[in-house]
Formats: C-alpha cells, sequence, structure tokens
C-alpha cells in the first residue's frame, strides 16, 4: 500500500547572508495511512522545523531548499512542496491539520472559541450551523462541554485550551494531523488524558498523525512507529516496539538508556550536547559523541539503509559495503 | 435537563458577574479620572504663580504704555492696589486656592477675569477661543491617527517588501522632525514660494464669519497646512507604532495557527493580526493627544490662528495667570477626558481588560 505522506530529500534551512544553514537534511520519510508516527529527538535536532515543512508553515529566515512532499488522498496526489498557496489554504484544515508547538498562544486572545472555531468552516463552504455542530462534535472528542465556546481563551486553564486546539484541528476530519511537542506545558496527568483523547481520535476518524516530541515516554505510550532525529538527519525508523527492545542506532541506544527504568538504577546519559545547524560535522553528524565512532565515520554520510525487517538505520556499523571497504 | 437547567443558571451567574466586573472597571476610571484632574487643576494653580515678574507691574507698565503718560507713584500704588484686590493675590496663596477651587467648581466654572482682555471673564475667552484649537488640532489627530494606523497596519504586514522598507525610512525623518520645523517648511514653500495655499490666518481677511460657501471654503483651504503639518508629524509616530504592533503581532503563535488552519489572508489580517495589534494602538492614541497638544499650540502661533496656543502665548506675556490656568485646564480635561473614552472602549476591544484592570 502506498503510504499517505511520502516524504523524499526533504531539506529545510536558515537563509543567511551569503548561505543557508541546513537544519533539516536530506529527510525520506513514509507516512503509513491510520498510523500515530512519533518523530523524537533532542531540543534543537530539527524536528519542529520537519513539521513547518510537512504544514508549509515556514517563514523567512526559514526556507524549504529541495525534496518533494507526496500526499495521497483519495482525489489525488498533491506535493505539499509544489502546491500553490491558494490550492494548499484548501487543503488545510480539510485534510492536514496541525496541532502547533507552545498550544498555549495558540488561540487568539481577543476572540471567543466559537469564532475561532468556525471562521474556517465557515471558509471551508460550510453553513453557521454545520459549522456550530461541527465544533460541538469536536469538542465532544476531547471531553468538552459546548459552552466553551462562548468562552476567551484567558478564561480557560492550559489543558482546556490545548484540547479546543485539538479539536479545532479535527473538526474537519483531517486525513494527516501534525502534532508539534503537544503536551510539553502539561502536567504528567492532563498529558496523559490528552494522549489517550488524541489515540482515540484516531481510531475513531482513521486519522493519521506525525507526533513531534522530545519525550520518549510519550512515543512509547502512543506511538506505531518512530523516527529517531539527530542534527537534522533520521538516524532511526522502525516500530516502537523494536526500537525499544533493540535500539540499532548508537544515538537511539543512549536516547532509550537515558530513560529512566527502576529506582535506583543509575542513567547513562549521552555525553556531550547536540551541536546547532551551524556546527554540523561532517560524515556522520552523530561522530563526535558516538562511543562506537571507526574510521569511515567522520568522512563518510551514512545512508538510512533497511536492516531488519520494518527497520531502518542511518550508520556505517550496520553498512556491509562501508565495512567491507574498512 | 436537570444538567441542562444548571448550566444555563450557571450562564445567567456568570453574565452577572461580568456586568458587575465591568461596572466596577467603569467606576474606578471614572474615580482615577476626577483624581487625576484634580492633581493637575492644583498642580497648575502653583506653578504659574511661581513664575518671575509680577503681573501688576506688566498691566502698569502696558496702561502707561497705552495711555502715553507716566503717572505718580502715588497713583500707580492705587490702581495697583486696586488691581491686586480684584484679582485677589493679597490672600495667603492657600486661600488663593481654596477661593480658586471653590468658585471653580461652586461659582459655574468662575475662572476669574483675565488681564489680557479685561475685564472679560478668562471663561469665555477659553469658550471663545476652544472651537479653533478643537477643529485644528482634534480632527488632525484623529485623521493622522486613521492614516498612521492603516499605514502602519500595511507596512507591518508586507515587512519584507523594499516599498515597505523604505516607508519606514520616511517615516521615522518625519516623526524625528520637530512640527515647527514642519510647519515652517509648509509655510515657506506651499504658502510663499509656490502659493498654492494660505499659509496663515483662520480664513480670508475680507471675509465675514457667516454661513456662505466662500467663507466656508476659505476656513477649510486656510486650516490645511496647519493641519497637515500637525498631521505629517504625528501621523508617522502612529505609523511607525502600529508597524512595530503588527511585526509583534505577526510573531505570535495564534498567527502560525491561523495560517495552519487555511484561512484566506484577508481573514488572518483582519481577524487576527490587524484586530490585536490595534488594542495598544487606541491607547496610544490618548498617550499621543496629550504629548501632542504643546505643539499644536506653537502650529497656531506660526499660522496665526486665535486658538488657545496663541491665547496661552499673550497670557504668559502678561504673566496672566488666570488665563493661563484656564487654558491648562481646558487642555488637562480634555487630554484627561480622551482618556477615559479610550479606558472605556478597551473592554470593548480586549475581554482581558475587564479582568485585570
Amino acid at each position: 500500500m502506498p503510504a499517505l505522506l511520502e516524504i523524499r530529500g526533504l531539506s529545510a534551512g536558515l537563509r543567511g547572508r551569503r548561505s543557508v544553514t541546513p537544519v533539516v537534511s536530506d529527510v525520506d520519510l513514509d507516512v503509513q495511512a491510520g498510523e500515530i508516527l512519533g518523530v523524537v529527538g533532542e531540543s534543537g535536532c530539527g524536528k519542529s522545523t520537519l513539521a513547518a515543512a510537512i504544514m508549509r508553515l515556514l517563514v523567512p529566515p526559514q526556507v524549504l531548499q529541495s525534496g518533494s512532499m507526496n500526499f495521497r488522498l483519495a482525489d489525488g496526489s498533491y506535493d505539499l512542496a509544489q502546491l500553490p498557496a491558494r490550492e494548499l489554504r484548501q487543503l488545510r484544515w480539510r485534510q492536514l491539520s496541525y496541532i502547533p508547538q507552545g498550544s498555549m498562544n495558540s488561540l487568539n486572545p481577543v476572540l471567543r472559541v466559537e469564532r475561532q472555531m468556525t471562521d474556517t468552516l465557515l471558509q471551508h463552504g460550510l453553513t453557521k450551523a454545520e459549522a456550530h455542530k461541527r465544533s460541538v462534535a469536536a469538542l465532544e472528542l476531547v471531553n468538552l462541554e459546548p459552552k466553551i465556546l462562548e468562552s476567551y481563551p484567558h478564561e480557560l486553564s492550559g489543558g482546556m485550551r490545548q484540547r479546543v486546539i485539538i479539536a479545532a484541528a479535527v473538526s474537519m476530519r483531517p486525513a494527516l494531523i501534525v502534532a508539534d511537542e503537544l503536551t510539553t506545558a502539561l502536567d504528567v496527568v492532563t498529558q496523559r488524558q490528552i494522549l489517550q483523547e488524541l489515540a482515540a481520535i484516531r481510531d475513531e476518524l482513521g486519522a493519521t498523525i506525525i507526533l513531534i516530541t522530545h519525550d520518549m515516554g510519550v512515543v512509547a505510550q502512543i506511538a506505531d512507529r518512530v523516527a529517531v532525529m539527530y542534527a537534522g538527519k533520521i538516524a532511526e525508523l522502525g516500530t516502537v516496539n523494536g526500537i525499544f527492545e533493540a535500539p540499532l542506532h548508537p544515538y537511539s541506544q543512549g536516547l532509550i538508556g537515558s530513560i529512566p527504568r527502576e529506582s535506583g538504577q543509575r542513567v547513562e546519559g549521552l555525553p556531550g550536547e547536540a551541536p546547532s545547524p551551524w556546527k554540523y560535522p561532517g560524515g556522520c553528524r552523530f561522530h563526535p559523541r558516538c562511543p562506537e565512532v571507526f574510521a569511515p565515520c567522520n568522512e563518510r554520510i551514512p545512508a538510512l539503509l533497511p536492516q531488519k525487517p520494518e527497520r531502518r538505520v542511518a550508520c556505517h556499523l550496520y553498512d556491509a559495503e562501508v565495512a567491507a571497504d574498512a | 435537563m436537570t444538567a441542562d437547567s444548571s448550566s444555563v443558571a450557571l450562564t445567567n451567574e456568570q453574565q452577572t458577574a461580568e456586568r458587575r466586573e465591568v461596572f466596577q472597571y467603569v467606576l474606578r476610571r471614572f474615580g482615577v479620572y476626577l483624581f487625576t484632574l484634580w492633581a493637575a487643576i492644583t498642580v497648575a494653580f502653583f506653578i504659574f504663580r511661581l513664575v518671575p515678574g509680577d503681573p501688576m507691574n506688566i498691566l502698569l507698565g502696558n496702561i502707561t504704555r497705552a495711555e502715553g503718560r507716566q503717572r505718580d507713584a502715588a497713583e500707580q500704588e492705587v490702581i495697583i492696589a486696586r488691581y491686586r484686590k480684584i484679582f485677589g493675590v493679597d490672600d495667603p496663596l492657600p486661600l488663593q486656592y481654596v477661593n480658586y477651587l471653590r468658585k471653580a467648581i461652586l461659582g459655574g466654572l468662575d475662572l476669574g477675569p483675565s488681564f489680557v482682555e479685561y475685564p472679560a471673564q478668562t471663561k469665555d475667552l477659553v469658550f471663545r477661543r476652544m472651537p479653533w484649537t478643537i477643529g485644528i488640532f482634534t480632527t488632525s489627530v484623529l485623521l493622522a491617527w486613521l492614516v498612521g494606523t492603516g499605514l502602519g497596519a500595511l507596512i507591518g504586514w508586507l515587512q519584507r517588501s523594499r516599498l515597505s522598507q523604505l516607508a519606514v525610512v520616511i517615516s521615522t525623518l518625519l516623526q524625528i522632525t520637530p512640527v515647527y520645523l514642519v510647519a515652517l517648511g509648509l509655510i515657506i514653500y506651499v504658502g510663499y514660494t509656490w502659493r498654492i495655499l494660505p499659509a496663515g490666518g483662520p480664513y480670508a481677511r475680507h471675509l465675514q464669519p457667516e454661513w456662505t460657501w466662500e467663507f466656508i471654503s476659505s476656513l477649510l483651504t486656510h486650516a490645511i497646512l496647519p493641519m497637515l503639518s500637525n498631521m505629517i508629524v504625528i501621523g508617522a509616530g502612529f505609523t511607525l507604532g502600529m508597524r512595530a504592533l503588527m511585526i509583534s503581532v505577526l510573531g505570535e503563535d495564534y498567527l502560525t495557527f491561523a495560517r495552519a488552519k487555511g484561512l484566506s489572508p484577508y481573514t488572518v489580517l483582519k481577524d487576527y493580526a490587524f484586530r490585536n495589534a490595534l488594542i495598544p494602538q487606541v491607547t496610544a492614541l490618548a498617550i499621543i493627544v496629550g504629548a501632542t497638544l504643546n505643539g499644536t499650540f506653537i502650529i497656531e502661533v506660526l499660522f496665526q490662528l486665535p486658538g488657545l496656543g496663541t491665547l496661552f502665548v499673550q497670557a504668559m506675556g502678561l504673566r496672566d495667570f488666570n488665563t493661563m490656568q484656564a487654558v491648562v485646564l481646558f487642555s488637562i480635561f480634555a487630554v484627561l477626558t480622551l482618556t477615559l473614552i479610550v479606558d472605556l472602549a478597551l473592554p470593548l476591544l480586549d475581554p482581558r481588560v475587564r479582568r485585570t484592570a
């Protein structure tokens, strides 16, 4: 079955005076219909830029440099990277929704919730009554009462605001939802409730969700597959169970090793810091921090190659060709 | 059913609470208004009495010059004594202050006689001159605000275009130019060198105030340059202010979200960017009115308009503190009233103000 979203060679960066600093480099990623794909990585690894690139929400100095994003729908296929603004606008919310990072400030403080939920629906051609009905139904999905429509954002708690954003994002039953750090600002209890609601929405609407997060726990809780990002590239891609049980990439191993498991057990952290886009090292971008670094790592860029079933890794350790050379 | 009725009851309760909050807000604003008015009057009262130079001597000097003969010392003493009594300046200062407030509040705005046009009452003098100042000043500030807000919103929205960047440079230059330089420039070039528009006076010399088209058109053409000088400088400030507000709103998360929702650029601009940037811009209007009133006084003098500014300058020359105080009182009243109106209008624009203020 072809993927719902097929990203090929996607690069995005920050335009400076003379050159473009790469933030996301040459990303290939298939998102299957109906799955929840977690994208994890440390702060600054480019995961939010990837989300913004998929949503075509990059603002200068951020620029989309190259690549294609084939979005396959029942009525045809759209390359999100090339789509003209007008067509993109029609696709948004109807098929492609966004739950932003910093959801706390994503509602306009001076408009009532109803206005902010329905204005898009009205522009997508719904009548006032339909828009209202859809909004109420969407609020129900996240366990909010209809009377919240009358409120201003400042009258709501953080968790409620986050739920309103989710409700707004799913009100048109989109095929794909990109959720960027949606639980970051919430306490753990609210966080778990909202993740459960999101999983229920996926089951009920049959939506596909790309979940961007720095929190391995969140991924473990609701994702089906996970893409581990490091320094603007995908290091490893596979099922959640597969990667958690047997991470292949030394970076994934480090990430998973840093999750506290039992009380009393010492948590192993990764040595060093993630590089900023201005200082991405040559060769494999992880090699300065890698415990298993060897000869080709600082020269050759590892490709994201298939390994076991349902697994891809970008690491020379697993590349037979490189191993043969070395 | 029970759940329904209880939720309705809650809404009613909330509405009552909201109404009470609005009422308290209005009451509080009005209290602040009255207090500020009183404080300003008090400061004005004492400050003008500290200005060096005895108004009586200046008045006497004027009488002497007018009559062209020197009186002897005894006669001068008598005249000064009489005037001192009329103006009540022999009383101790605190008593003068109390009398002033008493007459102003209980005596139907009796602000004492003026020196400038003795024995005319300062109140009448101010009321006669007021329409000029209101006409020129208020209209030009409001127009400047409308134009500046629109222009600023536009160049903020198109912040990366060349034209927008050029507009910023021009606005900055105009904003830092003193208003009297702009006025003088307009008088010299538009008024005298090119002779496009009249450069001084309230209306053509040969006309009398009456409801004829000739008089009104003369009035309006004479008003263009003074209003333009005010508008250029103030408007440039409003433009830059609104641009900065727009740019900061454009960086807000809710703007990204609005774009992600697939709203048309026009809706994003109107309901999300402009709507939110407008709130501080309305407050700026009230602040700017107070800050630019003195500029208008200069403009009145330069364009020879019989407004409060020229009256103030005349009164200053005579140390006529009654008139000076009356002009200041009026200005303070106008500025504070406008601030009050803006304060009361803000909750309509910004739901958060009702709670936090």
